[in-house]
């Protein structure tokens, strides 16, 4: 029982340090743009057929794909930021909702019919078996789908503290105006937040297709597993985020261990509401 | 500085009407006027936050109307907006940096260590929050911020809002230092209309949008119209 709890917990922990991953590109658009993506889970669907499509074509690894789906997907980003969030950003929030459930539902139907529905895979990856620590198995692929989830939520936050766009991201974030006044163009930071964000999807699709398979509606719990470590974490912590991932990787983990697989959303779900009605700004967040 | 026949306003709401006025290199110039007058609204229109609908700007003998923002800042204008406004959630060194942002150079030129030698408590809070400072250290980096970039000309608006007494004086004092020792441009708003007076040569009055009164400071203190309305005597 406990060691089965363990090994549970093991792979939630492993498992939430990419939904954390997921979760920045959100917490980053969100926290500068003032917009939400509610196509964001969609972008890690998409960004998933994609590292397949690449994956097979050239015979290459999930977690290679990333090389070639970052840059696609940070122009993919740039467009849908210039053709269709930027014209939303001074209008009615109504319109951002519109505009982006939107391209959710477009996504998936877009899935379809590219794909027909049909679940898909990469067949093989170099990255294999599992290793053992106090006698407990790890997946290796899991492993590694962590730790590069974890480079890249420091290197974006190595971006966003010490680079001149991240600075005026930041900046944006905190007050436009007084940015604007500094010689911030928003237009320009807002786009490079969004395909950032957006980008940061890529990597994560391609480290979740190194073991599990894609298919048109799994768009709809990454978005909203994304939304609950965001608001589990708070906006403004690093840390907050990784800590709110491993609570919702393993909170989903245990749920699939000892309850009905089916329902691993509902653990989830009950306890952001349970911290929504304790700690209603995040457990890590500012303020 | 020249400012000819400045129409301005938000959307279709117009708030500036017709407005002209000049400030001579390194001069002060006050633009005093009761709440709603549309004086932030001036000093936005100026540095390229509201569009004008009409009229023209001139700076240091270029046509600046419409220029951008961050072409301003290159051009040597800074606003320290109303109520300082530094980023909350940025260490006061990454403000102070953010200043130099469309001219990153300046930084190679020591002007932070300046501007640490003026305002010695910036040094001390150098890698706190911005939130964390209490009001009148808000107040001082955001005229360091603004200063940061070596502007010939600086915009203060209403620099001792929300300050208590003793720190109005002391922000003032530096605020003259610094004007003295950069020689700098001063276009200054300000409620307080003693110290307004006293820091500037000339003075503008803006009410309703228009100015409807000019003179140098020692003209406006003996003026009924100024003792009445504004200095409250
Ligand atoms: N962002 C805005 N959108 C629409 N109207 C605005 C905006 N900002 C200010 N106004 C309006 O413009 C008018 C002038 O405002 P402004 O802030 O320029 O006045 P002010 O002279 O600076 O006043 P105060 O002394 O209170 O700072 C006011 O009637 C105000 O309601
Ligand atoms: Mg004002």
């Amino acid at each position: 029982m406990t060691e089965t709890a363990i090994q549970g917990i093991i792979t939630g922990v492993l498992m939430g340090m990419i939904y954390a991953l997921i979760a920045l590109g959100i917490s980053i658009i969100f926290g500068v743009m003032n917009v939400v993506n509610f196509a964001h889970g969609d972008f890690v669907m998409f960004s998933m057929y994609l590292s397949y499509v690449l994956g097979t074509a050239l015979v290459w690894d999930a977690v290679q794909t990333p090389l070639l789906t970052f840059p696609i997907l940070l122009i993919f980003g740039l467009i849908v930021y210039y053709l269709i969030i930027d014209r939303t950003l001074r209008q009615l929030y109504v319109v951002q909702l519109a505009a982006t459930v939107g391209l959710q539902i477009m996504m998936r139907a877009a899935a379809l019919v590219i794909w027909r529905g049909q679940p898909r895979a990469l067949q093989y990856s170099f990255i294999q078996g599992n290793f053992e620590i106090f006698g407990f198995q790890v997946l290796t692929s899991r492993f590694v789908a962590a730790v590069i989830s974890l480079i890249f939520i420091a290197a974006v936050a190595y971006f966003m503290n010490k680079t001149w766009a991240g600075a005026a991201m930041r900046a944006a974030s905190d007050d436009l105006d007084a940015a604007t006044l500094m010689g911030v163009n928003y237009h320009r930071t807002y786009a490079l937040t969004f395909a950032l964000g957006s980008a940061l999807t890529a990597i994560a699709g391609g480290l979740l297709m190194s073991f599990q398979q894609t298919d048109p509606v799994g768009g709809i719990r990454f978005g909203f597993l994304s939304w609950c470590v965001l608001a589990l974490a708070g906006l403004g912590s690093i840390p907050g985020l990784i800590a709110a991932g491993a609570i919702v990787g393993v909170a989903e983990s245990l749920q699939v261990t000892f309850f009905n697989p089916q329902g691993r959303l509902l653990a989830v779900y009950a306890i952001f509401i349970l911290v929504l009605w304790l700690k209603p700004r995040g457990l890590f967040g500012r303020k | 500085m020249q400012v000819k026949g400045l129409h301005s306003g938000y959307g279709k709401v117009p708030i500036l009407h017709d407005v002209s006025f000049h400030i001579d290199e390194r001069e002060t110039v006050a633009v005093i006027g009761p709440n709603g007058a549309g004086k932030s609204t001036l000093l936005k229109t100026i540095a390229g936050l509201v569009k004008l609908t009409s009229g023209e700007l001139y700076f240091d003998g270029h046509n600046i109307t419409g220029t951008s923002p961050d072409q301003l800042v290159r051009l040597g204008i800074a606003l320290v907006p109303e109520g300082g406004r530094p980023f909350a959630n940025m260490s006061v060194i990454d403000n102070l940096r953010m200043g130099a942002y469309s001219k990153r150079e300046v930084l190679k030129t020591g002007v932070l260590d300046e501007l640490f030698e003026i305002f010695p408590r910036l040094k001390e809070r150098a890698k706190q929050m911005a939130r964390t400072l209490s009001g009148g250290e808000r107040q001082m980096l955001a005229i360091a911020r603004g200063l940061v970039s070596r502007p010939k000309m600086i915009m203060l608006d209403e620099p001792s809002l929300g300050l208590a007494p003793n720190l109005v004086d002391e922000i003032y004092e530096k605020i003259c230092a610094l004007r003295n020792e950069l020689g700098l441009t001063v276009l200054l708003i300000e409620q307080n209309t003693n110290y307004a007076l006293e820091l500037a040569s000339r003075c503008y009055v803006l009410e309703n949008g228009r100015i409807v009164m000019e003179g140098s400071s020692a003209e406006m203190s003996g003026s009924e119209h100024i003792k009445k309305h504004y200095l409250g005597l």
